[in-house]
């Protein structure tokens, strides 16, 4: 998952300007199921028409007037339980995203500013990290700390900081040999006023673009977790774990498996589109 | 050249190394006793848990216990598992060998589905680029997990004759091993194939650009000879490289594909671990796995830099 | 044999990208016969690579060419010959040699296997005598010790070396017209004049017509019998060599006459 990321941002380069109102309307259209995901799951307590946990003899219905998409094996409604589950689900996602995000822009502005022995060290250490397949190193921590939300946002914030690192590193490499920032060194502008007026605004683009992307993958890797049991404990509903518990009976109520599958589908598709909005528009592939 | 392979070699260890540590103290981080797990009960008594300490090493200083736990890992002893009792080893090394099968398909499967698709979408551009990239841009989108779920449940309500779950042994029956993989291999494949195609598709259109390509056409060469020589050859290199970086994810996805389909591979052992809370196997899974994807990972960058030098100057 | 090897007429060529629509050649008429070699000079865009491209009626990728007018073959018209028939005579009858050698071998085939396939293709042969045919022809390319190298890869080789074994890989079929488009632009200046002397004898040798296209006027001095002066996809002043040297008519054709550098200008009076 993490290559895939590195592998996308650099391919960006590729891309040429062409592609501006269709970046616009990728854009758009990504923004747009973004605030209507969020709409939806700030608002779960009203908008869902059951209490998520409330259990009922009518178990397994099919979809009807009452119950949009069917109930679950102990007579749950799906549908309340998904717009709930959503809220876990993306609160886990997007907070431990952007610690990812702050511990990257730190240790990457760090490594690639000060470079020389703090740059190997950073990056050397991250690099262990990186070496680890996702999925397995956040099952080894969540199975190691134990699967509470907490834990589970940090984990997650742990596995994807390596990859945010790198993607704020390489454009910090180049640009601080830029004239512009050997002048503003060379009429005594201070260090710390440096990196924020010169250097962080060059390397926001990528960052942008790669936090989408990371985004993405991280459902999956939430969800994963959750689909392995080592999700958010039970009974507050989570995609990945409702598509799990759906398993046993999905051949008698379908919807119970559809639903939380076209909800994480949906959901990473808005974060990749939005990636590729954001590429376009930005055109990453200029930041050199 | 050979700098360049000691060079790696040397980084390799070191990440192994680096790697070793952090499985070893993820599993000294578990909340709790690491005595209480192994001894699988709380209600044991306190000259037990000294006994198990003794048994594990527990009660000898960190450093002391890592360096004798790797020692033994090197040789192939990760300890006993806490439900079983027996070596993890014997058990990870049959688990292992499944997983490979089913990666190894996936490997292929993903590798002729994402090279014949991105390179239809090159080559035909049009009507059959702009479905290849559709399709690639929503199953980039779909978890290999919810393929798997999906797939399950559409055998489940269409085919139910057809048994799609569970493992056949090769040894037991070679042509039932194989069905038996196919549909996990596939749902694993798909994400990846979806990668492969756009590299596929990336790399013949650079390439198609090249003026050698040009030179092969005025030679008279017939479009299979141009697509094969001087088409896919170049075009591969690049793909071959990213396609290999995917083995991580593979090995990855197979913790869950296994699980949907109960493939008994080392996926479904970390699975039935974790829920069991056999910490010795969690932690040699861990050290297994990523020791393969570094493993792999060197392997391609030497083979890529070798590859490089011949073509470039 | 009666008429000319080629007779062009009324030749267009309409060039579409997905950026523009570019009418390159509009109407030229030319004849080249046996033996004879012409060349073709003007500025770059002025539609001469176009021209020779719609010859051998090969596209560049990503664009589409609109051929119009005629173009006749030994008498054969090639505008409405079949792709499969058109394939049979690229290499075969009208071989070509591009401009930039260090692009133009494929960097993962050893040259023997470039060679080798043309072979294969146009004479059937395989195996050793493919083999000893591409010696013998980098030997008379003028490669040092051809037995050995015919292994080696592309990157081995310099550029005038490359220039030299595209040449061997165009002339491997003994094809009746050589097209020569910009051979020497991409090397140094001692190599170009080796590379063109190459052309020259293997055109003396081998009795091949010789298209020689270029953008400097001291290239084709020497070298062509007539020449035929390009501007904006037409043709404004043809004639024998020396003619055009010595009485140019188009004002267009002076100012090409005056980019040559006296020196070399002095040197081309044969």
């Amino acid at each position: 998952m993490q290559e895939n990321l590195s592998a996308a941002v650099a391919a960006a380069p590729g891309r040429r300007k062409a592609g501006i109102t269709q970046g616009w309307l990728l854009l758009g259209l990504g923004l747009a199921m973004l605030a209507a995901m969020l709409v939806l799951t700030i608002f779960a307590p009203l908008v869902a028409p059951y209490d998520p946990s409330a259990t009922s003899p009518d178990s397994l219905a099919p979809a009807s007037a009452a119950h949009w998409l069917g109930t679950d094996s102990i007579g749950r409604d799906v549908l309340s339980r998904l717009i709930v589950g959503g809220r876990t689900t993306l609160l886990i996602t997007v907070t431990a995203v952007l610690i990812a995000l702050v511990a990257g822009l730190i240790l990457g502005l760090a490594a690639g500013y000060l470079g020389g022995f703090v740059d190997e060290i950073i990056m050397r250490v991250l690099d262990v990290v990186f070496a680890f397949p996702v999925l397995l190193l956040a099952i080894a921590v969540v199975a190691a700390l134990g699967p509470t939300v907490p834990n589970l946002i940090l984990t997650i914030a742990i596995v994807y900081t390596p990859a945010m690192a790198r993607v704020v590193r390489a454009p910090v490499l180049s640009v601080k040999q830029w004239d512009h920032v050997e002048a503003a060194r060379s009429v005594g502008m201070s260090e710390m006023r440096l990196v924020l007026r010169h250097i962080l605004p060059i390397v926001v683009s990528p960052i942008l673009v790669a936090t989408s992307l990371t985004l993405s993958q991280t459902i999956f890797t939430v969800t994963a977790l959750s689909f392995l049991g080592l999700g958010p404990p039970p009974p507050d509903p989570n995609w990945g774990g409702m598509l799990s518990e759906a398993r046993q009976f999905m051949e008698l109520a379908p919807l119970t498996v559809v639903g939380p599958a076209a909800a994480i589908v949906f959901a990473t598709l808005t974060f990749i589109i939005i990636a590729n909005g954001l590429r376009e528009v930005l055109d990453v592939g200029s930041v050199r | 050249m050979t700098r360049f392979v000691l060079g790696r070699l040397a980084w390799m260890a070191a990440i192994l190394l680096g790697v070793s540590l952090v499985a070893f103290m993820l599993m000294r981080a578990i909340p709790g006793d690491f005595a209480i797990a192994a001894a699988g009960s709380q209600s044991v008594g306190p000259e037990v848990l000294a006994a198990i300490r003794r048994d594990l090493g527990l009660d000898q200083p960190l450093l002391a216990q890592y360096l004798s736990w790797l020692g033994h890992a090197l040789m192939g002893d990760f300890g006993s598992s806490f439900v079983t009792r027996q070596p993890v080893l014997g058990e990870l090394a049959s688990r292992l060998a499944v997983t490979f099968q089913l990666t190894s398909l996936a490997a292929i499967i993903a590798a002729v589905m994402g090279v014949a698709t991105g390179l239809a979408a090159a080559r035909l551009r049009g009507a059959t680029d702009w479905l290849v990239r559709l399709w690639n841009g929503l199953m980039l989108a779909v978890p290999n997990y919810v393929v798997a779920t999906l797939i399950v449940l559409l055998f489940g309500l269409y085919f139910p004759e057809i048994t799609v779950l569970g493992y056949t042994p090769f040894l037991e029956n070679p042509l039932a091993n194989l069905g038996s993989l196919l549909l996990p291999a596939f749902a694993l494949a798909l994400a990846v194939s979806v990668t492969v195609a756009e590299n596929t598709r990336a790399a013949v259109l650079e390439v198609a650009n090249q003026d050698f390509v040009m030179v092969a056409r005025a030679k008279g060469l017939k479009p299979g000879t141009i697509l094969r020589d001087y088409l896919m050859r170049n075009a591969l290199t690049p793909v071959i490289t990213a396609a290999g970086l995917k083995i991580a994810a593979l090995l990855g996805g197979s913790i869950l594909v296994e699980t949907i389909f109960a493939i008994p591979g080392m996926g479904q052992y970390l699975f039935d671990s974790i829920n069991s809370r056999d910490y010795p196997v969690i932690q040699a899974i861990v050290l297994v796995a990523a020791g393969i994807v570094v493993l792999v990972n060197t392997v391609i960058d030497i083979a890529y830099a070798r590859i490089d030098a011949r073509v470039q100057m | 044999m009666n008429g000319p090897l080629l007779r062009v007429r009324d030749l267009t060529a309409t060039v579409t990208t997905r950026r523009e629509v570019i009418q390159a050649v509009r109407g030229i008429s030319f004849d080249i016969n046996a033996d004879e070699a012409v060349g073709f000079v003007g500025e770059s865009g002025c539609g001469k690579s176009v021209t020779a491209k719609a010859l051998m009626r090969i596209a560049p990728e990503g664009a589409a060419v609109g051929l119009g007018g005629s173009v006749s073959f030994w008498g054969q018209e090639l505008l409405g010959l079949g792709e499969d028939e058109m394939r049979d005579l690229r290499g075969r009858r009208i071989a070509m040699v591009f401009q930039d050698p260090m692009t133009s071998l494929n960097p993962v085939m050893s040259i023997g296997a470039q060679m080798a396939d043309m072979l294969h293709r146009h004479l059937g042969l395989t195996g050793r005598p493919a083999r000893e045919r591409s010696v013998e022809l980098l030997d008379l390319v003028g490669i040092p010790d051809p037995a050995r190298r015919i292994d080696d890869f592309p990157h081995q080789f310099s550029g005038g070396q490359r220039q030299r074994v595209l040449i061997a890989i165009a002339i491997s079929c003994e094809p009746d017209l050589l097209i020569a488009d910009e051979p020497t632009t991409a090397l140094d200046v001692t190599v170009q004049a080796q590379i063109l002397r190459l052309l020259l004898r293997l055109r003396e040798e081998r009795g091949m017509a010789l298209m020689l296209i270029t953008h400097d006027f001291g290239v084709v001095a020497g070298m062509v019998d007539r020449v035929n002066v390009m501007y904006r996809g037409e043709i404004v002043e043809t004639g024998p060599v020396d003619d055009v040297f010595a009485r140019p008519q188009h004002t267009y054709t002076r100012t090409l006459l005056d980019a040559v550098p006296r020196l070399q200008g002095a040197g081309v009076v044969r």
